[in-house]
């Protein structure tokens, strides 16, 4: 080989030298960047021989650099001839998993964790192992803490021999004296455990679970509830009625709000595996404690989960009925906000699982407190999702109990709740029918398109047109039409512009008959007011309603009106009209 | 009518909280002066209109206004003033209001508050907010130099005057305002700098010094002079908090309108705007700030996103 070659093949090593000797961070965070690049042009055994045990050297610099260097160090296994030589690259990762900075370290695992995917199993045997066990047993917490995040993927990989010592070297880190390295222990148990095999899981690692959980540290004991949660997905019925349930009601009860907090949180991925008559018998209980916690944060937590739980009990009615509704109608009076909005969040959804009868007598009732309470967001979360109560209970039900208190909502004082209600009314209408709807509703629907709130009387409007699409366009012509023509010769201009936003979105539904004979007629007389903001308001009706319209009425009708407001002293009217003559011709 | 293209490409970005480029900026503010140069002291309105006050870099809110009092050219609009300073997105809220205005120029009018000045949004935040959005000081001279421009009063149907702060003892009629040559920094003293930071006062008699160390008091004799010797129905202003959104002094004569609300996110006061109608009625329509849920904005990533 010339030394001319020699001197191509080593350049760009060379650059990345002197790039990474710059003072300025961006630079050499973006020569970093660029190592897959450099790597593929000096070649794969320059990449092992040279560029990899340079970055060896470049470990000692700031943290945003450290970050990017284990990320790009995870890209390399194809750069150093793939699986076969993946363990090349462990070196420099094995430096940095031990450094101060949590999320370096993180990341070093993570690339680890990747080039260990292309490992055979000899490799991570002759290569990984020995990485794991000098990290385990180092000097600092950071590379011991860092080791707990490489024993699930080394353990699935290496003989009964190594996997027996690996086992040891876990266990000494869960007793470890720091409660960082305890932590990622216990992180790193729940990943483990379904690759140790029934009898290790029993001996060894259900009692390191169980003092983990009990460590004094409540952020090592709050992972606990996750490891319950992997747990659940191993054993038995009976296996995790002994080894795990007492250890969840210990953290149910724990003295510190954030492990009660976490179980509330996991609950239901808990008891989903699990048989109902282990969540009746043994968790029910437990849930009820949480949701009676004295911390507000676990009440509203365990609140949310309250429909998903009875989900899972729904054989077990009674239970639900004599336990957990009590409960429920408590909670509709506590003093906490938060928890009153995650109550009616998820009280909605109750009403299918417990069904007609228990609703109309057990819901029902609570429903209408929580519709009258102050909070807005309380009457949001009940009106969002009514229409789930609405297909459990009769109409009779719905129009004596529910409707009258969902009426005096309309006018609510929170634009946003009256908004809801807009939005409810349709689905509202398909299940009251066209006769009882008509009498109640019609006119108070018809009210919003003058509420004082824009965005409500544009809700109004496009709701108008899904009543529509329910009833037909004849109960349109005749119920909606007359009124909205009305408002055309209100005196507010605002309410204007709502009428013909009104037949713009309805047109599509009406047809080019009705839009042509009864709409065009009554909008065209809109071309005289005083208003600029009408005028122009109508030119873009116009333009909206030209595919509704024939050829001959376009050309007789619209254009000249259009050409008259083309010529208004206004700008915009100017430029709105013009743009429809535009689409015109 | 071709540069709308590039106008409605810009107010897209705005109407989603997204920061304008500089380049972009520079385009509407050189748009914005060249509207602005043809308007005089005090702008003539027609009604009907809706008529603002403080905004103060309250995104969300002005977003939150605007789903309640309809959007231009639909509704017309006039904002007095304090556009900038102490909400967390004074150049989206200024920039917004400046587009619709390059816009839409018969449809919503921008006159000049305190706050439109070199010297107080170097305090308040207008400028640290340029700084870090931006790592320069350009956009910030972009805008305080078109703050210049900004028109000191308006006036709706000859019948309702409109100014931020309030009047000057320099300043009997309107004719006189004609006379100030606004294009300036705001001055410490004198005509302009009143009209911008004067507040009315009921237990004044005509005339007091102002705490704020700018323009006076004044009372209700100055109040009830100045509407018949000009022929007007109302004074409408701006500058001052209210706890319900607006608030009438001097028996009705004066009313101010404040359209930031739970200011500076923390008074948790209502906010408000004033509907004229055709016939020179006016209401008022009180609004709270926008939920937390509206407020979202996309995290801006920045290289140095780790340190948790």
């Amino acid at each position: 080989m010339s030394d001319q070659k020699k001197d191509d093949e080593i350049y760009p090593i060379a650059v990345l030298v002197e790039e990474l000797k710059n003072e300025d961070v961006q630079l050499r965070l973006n020569s970093l960047r660029q190592i897959s690049t450099i790597a593929q042009a000096v070649g794969q055994e320059r990449t092992r021989s040279e560029l990899i045990p340079f970055l060896n050297d470049a470990t000692d610099d700031e943290d945003e650099v450290l970050l990017v260097l284990a990320d790009e160090l995870g890209n390399l296994v194809e750069f150093v001839g793939g699986g076969e030589y993946a363990h090349t690259i462990l070196p420099p990762l094995t430096t940095l998993a031990s450094v101060e900075e949590t999320v370096v370290r993180e990341k070093t695992v993570e690339a680890i964790k990747k080039i260990s995917k292309e490992m055979g199993e000899d490799q991570i045997q002759e290569f990984l192992y020995p990485v794991l066990k000098q990290l385990a047993t180092g000097k600092w917490f950071t590379s011991r803490s860092s080791a707990c995040g490489l024993f699930s993927i080394c353990y699935q990989n290496v003989d009964e021999e190594t996997k027996t010592e690996l086992r040891q070297l876990f266990s000494d880190l869960c007793k470890d004296p720091t409660p960082m390295v305890r932590r990622s222990a216990a992180k790193g148990l729940a990943v483990l455990v379904p690759y140790v095999g029934r009898e290790n899981l029993r001996k060894e690692l259900i009692p390191l679970f169980v003092k983990l959980a009990e460590d004094d540290q409540d952020r090592v004991r709050l992972l606990a509830v996750d490891n319950c949660v992997a747990l659940s997905k191993i054993l038995t019925e009976d296996e995790f009625i002994t080894y795990v349930i007492p250890t969840l009601k210990s953290c149910a009860k724990d003295r510190s709000w954030r492990v009660r907090y976490m179980v509330a949180e996991r609950f239901c991925q808990l008891s989903e595996p699990i048989e109902p008559e282990v969540t009746k018998n043994d968790l029910v209980e437990v849930f009820i404690g949480l949701l009676k916690d004295n911390e507000e944060e676990v009440r509203t937590c365990a609140t949310l989960r309250i429909a998903e739980l009875c989900g899972q009990i729904r054989v077990y009615q009674d239970v639900i009925k004599d336990a957990i509704l009590p409960v429920i109608e408590e909670l509709s009076k506590d003093f906490s906000d938060n928890v009153k909005i995650a109550l009616a969040a998820s009280v909605t959804e109750l009403a299918p699982i417990i069904g007609k009868e228990m609703t109309v007598e057990k819901l029902v009732p609570l429903y209408l407190d929580l519709l009258k309470e102050d909070i807005s967001d309380v009457k949001l979360n009940i009106i969002s999702k009514l229409d789930t109560v609405t297909q459990v209970i009769t109409i009779e039900v719905l129009a004596s109990t529910l409707l009258p208190v969902v009426v005096e909502l309309f006018e609510d004082r929170q634009w946003r709740v009256r908004n809801a209600v807009i939005e409810y009314i349709p689905k509202l209408a398909i299940q009251l029918g066209v006769q009882f709807f008509d009498e109640k509703l019609t006119d108070l629907t018809m009210s919003w398109l003058k509420d004082s709130v824009f965005k409500i009387r544009q809700t109004a409007a496009r709701n108008l047109v899904k009543l529509t699409k329910v009833f037909g366009s004849d109960w349109c012509m005749e119920h909606l039409l007359p009124h909205i023509f009305k408002l055309l010769e209100e005196p507010n201009y605002k309410i204007k512009q709502t009428g013909m936003y009104s037949l713009t979105v309805l047109a599509p539904e009406l047809g080019n008959e009705i839009v042509t004979e009864k709409i065009l007629p009554k909008i065209k007389n809109l071309k005289s007011d005083k208003v600029a903001n009408v005028k122009l308001y109508l030119a873009k009706t116009l333009k909206s309603l030209l595919p509704y319209l024939e050829e001959n009425t376009i050309q007789q009708e619209v254009k000249p009106c259009l050409n008259e407001l083309a010529k208004d002293e206004d700008p915009d009217v100017k430029h709105f009209a013009t743009s429809a003559l535009n689409k015109i011709s | 009518m071709s540069s709308f293209g590039a106008i409605d490409k810009i107010l897209e970005k705005l109407e989603n909280c997204l920061v304008p480029t500089e380049k972009e900026i520079q385009f509407v503010c050189l748009k914005a002066r060249q509207i602005f140069l043809k308007e005089g002291n005090t702008i003539f309105l027609k009604a009907p209109i809706t008529i603002c006050g403080d905004v103060h870099g309250q995104f969300w809110d002005l977003k939150e206004l605007f789903e309640i009092g309809g959007k231009p050219p639909g509704t017309s609009y006039l904002f007095m003033g304090d556009f900038v300073d102490r909400g967390y997105y004074s150049i989206e809220t200024f920039l917004l209001l400046l587009t619709l205005k390059v816009r839409y120029p018969d449809k919503i009018t921008l006159i000049r508050g305190n706050h439109e000045s070199r010297q107080i949004t170097q305090v308040y935040g207008f400028y640290d907010e340029c700084m870090k959005k931006f790592g320069n000081s350009s956009v910030w001279r972009y805008c305080t130099e078109l703050f210049d421009y900004l028109s000191l009063s308006a006036i709706v149907e000859n019948k309702i005057f409109c100014v931020h702060g309030g009047l000057s003892p320099k300043i009997d009629t309107l004719n006189q305002i004609r006379l100030i040559d606004r294009k300036t920094e705001v001055p410490h003293e004198g005509p302009m700098c009143d009209l911008l930071w004067s507040d009315p006062d009921e237990k004044t008699a005509s005339w007091e010094l102002n705490p704020r160390g700018a323009g006076f008091f004044f009372g209700k004799t100055v109040v009830e002079e100045f509407q018949k010797v000009n022929n007007l129905e109302l004074i409408a202003r701006a500058h001052q908090l209210c706890q319900d959104g607006f608030q009438y002094s001097f028996d009705k004569k004066l009313v101010t309108v404040w359209s930031a609300p739970n200011y500076f996110y923390r008074c948790a006061n209502s906010a408000s705007v004033m509907k004229v109608d055709s016939e020179l009625n006016h209401s008022f329509k009180v609004f709270d700030a926008a939920p937390q849920e509206k407020r979202n904005v996309k995290l801006r990533r920045t290289t140095s996103m780790y340190f948790l």
